[in-house]
Order: structure tokens, then sequence, then C-alpha cells
């Protein structure tokens, strides 16, 4: 038999090294996702559990109903086609106000920090009209844009638009100076700098700022719906509440839930992609 | 004896900053340099004497207080996009891959998607990256960054004027003798200019043709050595060549001067 040959040793060894590492890097991202997911489901049981107990023992039924009832009224108006009609009417007031509050939000801060000093005047201004609480300005709202599809859009962009245009302004203004000038040497137009730059350097706060903002949306829309509506998630609530069916109540509300964690786990996603050049955080550690 | 054609030439500047105090401070007095067409010049000097100042100002980022900067003879009043610039810091795009950002340029003046590839997939073979073009800045090492950086300025063959700001200032010493030895050898008959800041006298002396040397703050210049070692040079032991010696010692006693300027200014 002829002695097995050192390098080829070696490089077999390196070979079943490296596999048997990305696999067990592998399996451990898997056991680490796997064991949030049980202890946030678990977290979700046991507020269920207690909500159950509660229930008909320390509160009376009739404040907050009882996990078994809420879960018959959803299944009832689900199957009935209500709980659809509804929701599809609520997500198209979200949608559309969430898009009209990014797009004012992001072109009103692109368009602001072009201007030297631009933010800075604009700042008290836009300071003072976040301030606003637009709940209070709901019902002006519905007499400045009548009671269909309008004042919903545009409730549910006032809760987006700021969040969405002070980030992008601060992200705007955390772009690396000497990478600025480097560019610009490199003889990029402004618009080059925009879109090579500014804006992918800026991206990190600005798709916080619209996963941030998400939920706002839906406050909105669900605040012109409870308002004056015929229709929508916030109609559907406010009708139950007030035959004090406090189960369809939070039929509604965990109908919302549902709605608002898939939206965020949609996001989660995009963001994850846009920003798949960063080093994940295991890497930093190192 | 040739004529030397100027490229680049500061006449007369000066640089006063305002500090955060508001009390102003001179960086630059009175600086007169002329760049030649072609060469390979270092400026050298203690730190904080402005060298990086006057690179700035050929690039048109900062203008001076008063004298004047010119390019081919012309102002410059303007960021002036016919230098290529390697920064201190490489500032890659982190979200670029190697090959995008070695594109940039190129995308910046316009160049067509297919071509600027190709030229950008070159020069990244040509710096030694080869097989890397899809990886993100953070997973190279600090050399192979200072690669991409330099990749990403040659690779723009429109610039025919470099300036580098002590590109190799943060690596180890063995890996600045490399990339010295690659920058020559892209640099060696293509005809281009580079300005090189360095604080190292030996990096100074393995690859320039003439040396100006800066006082320490506010700074001009002291005095301009050439260096008539012969190319192509072996900047792994250049320090063997004869003739090294005594222009290392010839500038030294300059630069020795200027740092211990500094250094008394520091402790008094």
């Amino acid at each position: 038999m002829p002695p097995p040959d050192p390098a080829a040793t070696i490089l077999e060894r390196e070979r079943s090294l490296l596999a048997s590492e990305t696999r067990a890097f592998a399996t451990r991202r898997r056991r680490e996702t796997t064991r949030l997911l049980a202890i946030q489901s678990s977290l979700f049981v046991v507020l269920l559990v207690a909500w159950w107990a509660a229930s008909g023992t320390l509160v009376d039924p009739l404040f907050l109903s009882d996990p078994i009832t809420v879960a018959r009224a959803l299944l009832q108006i689900a199957i009935d086609g209500t709980l659809w009609w509804h929701l599809q009417w609520t997500l198209i007031e979200m949608t559309l106000g969430y898009a009209l509050g990014v797009a004012v939000g992001l072109g009103l801060a692109i368009a602001v920090t072009a201007i030297p000093w631009g933010a800075q005047i604009l700042r008290p201004v836009m300071l003072g009209l976040f301030a606003i609480p637009k709940v209070a300005l709901a019902p002006l709202v519905i007499v400045w844009f009548g009671i269909y599809l309008v004042p919903k859009v545009i409730l549910a962009a006032s809760l987006v638009l700021f969040v969405v245009y002070f980030n992008t302004v601060a992200g705007i203004a955390a772009v690396n100076l000497t990478m600025h000038e480097a560019v610009r040497v490199m003889g990029a137009s402004r618009l080059a700098l925009l879109t090579k730059l500014v804006l992918p350097s800026a991206a990190p706060y600005i798709l916080t700022a619209m996963r941030i903002a998400l939920p706002g949306a839906l406050i909105g829309a669900i605040i012109g719906e409870f308002l004056s509506s015929d229709r929508g998630i916030g109609f559907l609530i406010a009708a139950a509440s007030s035959r004090y069916d406090t189960a369809r109540v939070f039929a509604g509300i965990f109908s919302l839930l549902v709605f608002v964690l898939l939206l965020n786990a949609m996001i989660t996603r995009i963001e994850r992609h846009l920003t798949r050049w960063q080093p994940l955080p295991e890497a930093k550690k190192a | 004896m040739t004529a030397h054609e100027t490229v680049l030439r500061a006449c007369g500047v000066y640089k006063v900053f305002v500090a955060r105090g508001g009390k102003a401070r001179t960086a630059l007095r009175d600086v007169d340099l002329e760049v030649r067409r072609g060469e390979f010049m270092c400026l050298i000097g203690p730190s904080g004497c402005g060298k990086t100042t006057v690179l700035n100002m050929f690039a048109g980022l900062v203008q001076p207080s008063d004298g004047t900067i010119l390019h081919e003879g012309r102002v410059v009043d303007a960021v002036n996009t016919r230098v290529g610039y390697v920064t201190q810091d490489d500032n890659l795009l982190p979200w670029r891959s190697v090959i995008g950002n070695v594109e940039l340029a190129l995308e910046c003046k316009g160049v067509p998607r297919a071509e600027r590839r190709e030229r950008a997939r070159d020069y990244v073979g040509r710096v030694g990256l080869e097989g890397l073009e899809e990886l993100y800045p953070h997973e190279l090492s600090g050399g192979m960054r200072k690669r991409v950086s330099i990749a990403r300025t040659l690779v723009d063959d429109s610039v025919h004027v470099i300036l580098m700001d002590e590109p190799f200032g943060p690596l180890d010493a063995q890996t600045r003798i490399i990339l010295q030895d690659e920058l020559l050898r892209l640099w060696q008959g293509t005809g281009r200019t580079i300005v090189f800041v360095t604080h190292d006298l030996i990096e100074a002396i393995a690859l320039s043709d003439r040396i100006a040397i800066f006082t320490s703050v506010p700074g001009s210049i002291k005095g301009i050595r050439e260096v008539a070692l012969p190319r192509p040079r072996d900047v792994f032991h250049i320090h063997e060549t004869s003739g090294f010696s005594d222009i290392y010692d010839e500038i030294w006693n300059d630069l020795q001067e200027e740092i211990l300027k500094t250094r008394l200014d520091a402790t008094a």
C-alpha cells in the first residue's frame, strides 16, 4: 500500500472542516430562530391563558370577554365574509395613506436637504406640525375632506409623513462627508450623488422609519373609520362596541393584530434584502 | 535638458482656518509648488503641517484664503473632476461590491455599462483581486480595501493626475511595501502624474521623482529634492540602492528640524 500523500490529507481535512463549520453555522442559526419563535409564542399563550382565567373570575366578561368567545366571534365573521369585506377597505385606506405619507415625507426631506439650511429653516414648522395631535384634528379632517376614502387616507398619511421626514433628514445628514467629497471629485452630478451615495447611505434610516410608521398608517385609517364610516375594521369595532358586543370588538382588534404582524414581517424581509451588504451581527463581534 | 511642463501649481497660497472657538489660525503660509507632468511627487512633512490641505486644494475641495491653484493653467475654483483622489480612508461605498466600487467613477463619467464592467474587471485583476469581484468591503482586509480604492481611481483613464493622501498609512509594514511596489508597476509608463502625501521618508524616496519638504505648521515649502534613483525601483531593497543613504540623510536633516519644532511647540 502506498503511503498517503500528506498534501492531499491536509486538503481533505480542510475540506471536511469547512463543510462541518458551514453546517454548524446553519444549524446554530436555525436553532436560534426556533428558540426565539418558541419563546414568543409561549408568551402569547401565557397572555391568552391569563386572560381566559381572569375573565369571569376577576373581571366581568362583559368588559373583557374571553379568548374562546372571541375566537368564536372571529371565526363567525371570517366565515360569513364580514371580516374580509371590512378588512379590504381598511387595507385600501391604509395602503394609500402609507404610500402618500412615505412619498411626501421622503420627497420633502430630499427637496429640503438639497437647499442650504433648508432642513434647519423648516425644522420648527415641521416639529410644530408633528406635535399636533392628529386624533384631535380628525373631526376637522372629515369636514375638510368629506366622509369617504380621502379623510382616512389623509389621517393615515399624517401619521406616517413626519416619522419618514425626520428620519430621512437625519439619514441624509449622516452621510460620510469625505465619502461625499470623494464621489464629487469623480465627477458625479447632483442626481448621481443622490442616487449613488446619499440615498443608499440613508437607506437604513429610511427603512427603519418605514417600519416604525406602518402601524401609524393603520391607526390613522381606523380613527377615520371610527368617526364617520360605514365600512372598515374601525367601523366594525365601533359598531360592536356601541352594542357592547365585546367579543366582536376583540375579534376586530385581533384581526388587526395579525394583519400588522404580517405587514411587519414583509417590511423586515425587504429591509434585510436592501441592507444585505451589511456585516452579519456575528461578523461584527469578531 | 527637456523643459518641464507644469500640471499643477500652487502660487503664493495661504490657508487660514477658523477654529471652533472662533480664533483664526494659519495652516499654510505662502506655499509655492509646481508639479510636473508625468512625475511622481511626494509631499512630506511633520503631521499637521497642511499637506492634506494642499491636496484638497488641488482637488478643489478647499479654496485658498489667498493665492491661486492652477491645473494646466486654469484656476481651480470648484471641485476638480479632472483629478483622481485616493483619500486617506478608503471611502469605499459599503453597499457596493468590489466591482461596483471600481465602476463608480466610470458610472459618474457616463461610460456605458458593458464597457465599464470590462474595464473595472480588468483593473480588479491588475490590483490582484481577481475572483473577489462580488465581495463587499467589510469582507476585505485593510490591504485589499486599499487595492480597491486605488483601482477605482486609476480605472478612470480620463484623469491624468492622481492625488494620494497617505494611502498606505494604516497598513502593516509588509503590506505597505507590497502595495508600494504594485503602485509603481501600475503607474510606470502611463505618463500619469502622482502627488503623494506621506510622513514616511523611506516611502517617499522609494516612490518619488521629487520630494517637497514641508515646514511645521504653518506649512510652507522648505525645499524640494530630486530623487535620482534609477527606475524601475526595487522597493523591497530600496535602502540598499546606491545613493539611497545620501538622499535619506540630506532630507532627514531638513525634516528632523521641522519635526523637532513641532514637538517643542507641543510641549511648550
